[in-house]
């Protein structure tokens, strides 16, 4: 009895410390997979792992900055995670698309209060505010701190936008 | 540490948090509503407390189980820092009638996203300001009330159906009234050639 009593106090410590991990996980930051073609060439179509930092826009939300690259959930699809680059913050004029092919290039848009425009890098294999607007904050989870697979082309993501006066 | 008796009753407590917390995150989690734009349904101006409820994640997350006339918690589209409660009045595909400050008289849904109204709608923050919102900002889905004890129970969300010669109630009423506004799209039969 006694050693039974023992065992299931054990597995729930296990279950207890998985829990703790996944929420380190979901809420400080975490590897992950990179898929799919829309941010070339800035990550490769498969094979590359990086680091999700989710603790910073939820610390000091004014650290998202334009150029960053954001991990958002999908506005369409609830279960899907994407990651784009942030183009416009509440209140910017926005070309809707620059490169004129789903939307003429003279377009623009103010972006709406709560909201940023996100894009990916490759205009042309990807799903961005172009084809769904701007999406609200509240779905921006975190940004991509680094790249840490493969080895040879670590890179720590930092903010190269500069503006001009 | 251990000469501080209250943090020694404390750490049993604080090392089960991560369950404690995982649950409330995944599963159900309790909030005190706020507020006005629910009303007469949430914190009616005849209860004294505002009104405590039990809301399921797993509702909305994993078993996507949410559809008109289900009172949902959402994320503000506006505002990050703020969780709005309100009604789903349409989902995507659904045509609505709009009411006033919405400057289109009708919007068709888009897809992936639902439209959602306070029941007080002239006091409520809601879809007819900023349009049709994500349905990936829906948070959880109100299963009932727990606070204050007299409004213990689920909360109904639809209400019963019309009886003859019994005049609608309230609630009956706002029912219909939004039932009339959304038209839903016939579900396409699909049809084999052969």
């Amino acid at each position: 009895m006694r050693y039974s009593k023992r065992a299931a106090v054990g597995s729930f410590k296990v279950f207890n410390f998985l829990f703790a991990v996944h929420i380190f996980m979901t809420y400080v930051g975490r590897f992950s997979f990179m898929a799919g073609p829309s941010m070339l060439p800035t990550f490769a179509v498969e094979g590359e792992i990086v680091i999700e930092d989710f603790i910073t826009y939820r610390l000091f939300p004014d650290k998202m900055k334009r150029g960053d690259l954001l991990i958002v959930r999908s506005p369409i699809e609830p279960t899907k995670v994407i990651c784009k680059r942030l183009i416009g913050l509440p209140g910017d004029i926005v070309c809707v698309d620059p490169s004129g092919v789903v939307y003429p290039s003279t377009e623009h848009v103010v972006v709406p209060k709560g909201h940023v425009w996100i894009s990916g890098d490759n205009a042309l294999a990807s799903r961005d505010s172009r084809m769904y607007g701007p999406v609200p904050i509240g779905l921006v989870k975190g940004r991509v701190f680094a790249r840490v697979w493969p080895l040879n082309s670590f890179k720590v993501f930092t903010n190269q936008i500069s503006y001009i006066e | 540490m251990s000469s501080f008796p209250l943090f020694r009753k404390a750490l049993p407590f604080l090392y089960w948090s991560p369950t404690v917390f995982f649950l409330s995150d995944h599963f159900f989690h309790v909030k005190t509503i706020s507020g006005r734009s629910m009303q007469p349904t949430l914190n009616p101006d005849s209860s004294q407390w505002r009104d405590v409820a039990l809301f399921s994640k797993f509702a909305v997350r994993e078993a996507e189980d949410y559809g008109r006339d289900d009172i949902v918690t959402v994320r503000s589209p506006q505002n990050p820092k703020y969780v709005l409660i309100k009604r789903i009045i349409a989902m995507e595909g659904d045509t609505v009638k709009t009411l006033p400050p919405y400057p289109d008289l009708e919007v068709t849904v888009p897809e992936g996203h639902v439209w959602i109204e306070g029941d007080e709608h002239f006091v409520s923050d809601d879809s007819n300001h900023y349009g049709p919102v994500s349905k990936s900002l829906i948070e959880s889905k109100l299963l009932m009330i727990i606070w204050p004890p007299n409004r213990f129970g689920t909360v109904s969300m639809k209400a019963c159906p019309p009886q003859e010669g019994h005049p609608l109630s309230d609630e009956q009423r706002r029912e219909i009234n939004r039932h009339a506004r959304v038209h839903i799209p016939p579900i396409p039969s699909s049809t084999s050639d052969e």
